[in-house]
């Protein structure tokens, strides 16, 4: 089993890029690795799951050093990859902080973002021929 | 869908979809887990509510 896994390593620039289109469109590392099934559910879930955040009306954080919880919160949703920056080129994200949802809405979109993390990770390990 | 059940599990759901689908390999091993995930998170969210409500707040 070992052996058979071993000879799917691939190179580490292609490994790069596998994890650079897992990050930017969520499944699409499973999908470029022949994984059809994962790859299709981490796309409809995932952003699913960002949109929903949007639509609770969380807020997408700034990159703010002087606050550090902010800058977490804002590198955990930029997690998510594409759906991020199609949110923020359509000024959406802005939060409403007396919405009765919106910390819900921050919980759903910084969870996407770390979400998406764990399934680079593991398209990495895919890659790497250890899975 | 906007009340505090209503976001809790389908954020419930959401996260067992992406952790039985990472974590298994197998659709039947992943539907068993999902539902053991799902079941986890929202009678332990209702759980560690109903033990919360005494706390005056």
């Amino acid at each position: 089993m070992a052996v058979a896994a071993a000879d799917h390593v691939r190179p580490s620039g292609l490994t790069c890029l596998i994890c650079a289109a897992a990050w930017a469109l969520p499944g699409g590392g499973h999908l470029w690795l022949g994984r059809r099934r994962k790859g299709l559910i981490f796309l409809v879930t995932l952003p699913l799951m960002f949109v929903c955040g949007l639509w609770l009306e969380g807020r997408l954080f700034p990159f703010e050093p002087s606050q550090p919880l902010v800058a977490l919160a804002a590198f955990a949703d930029i997690g998510i990859g594409i759906p991020y920056f199609i949110a923020k080129a359509l000024n959406e994200g802005a939060g409403r902080a007396i919405a009765a949802t919106f910390e819900y809405g921050n919980a759903f979109l910084i969870v996407a973002g770390l979400l998406n993390m764990l399934v680079v990770l593991d398209a990495f390990d895919v890659a790497q021929g250890r899975k | 869908m906007t009340t505090h059940l209503g976001a809790m599990t389908l954020f419930a759901l959401f996260v067992s979809i992406v952790f039985a689908t990472l974590m298994r390999d197998e659709p039947r091993e992943q539907w068993q887990l999902g539902l053991r995930l799902f079941g986890g998170l929202v009678g332990g969210g209702i759980l560690a509510g109903w033990l919360l409500y005494p706390l005056p707040l």
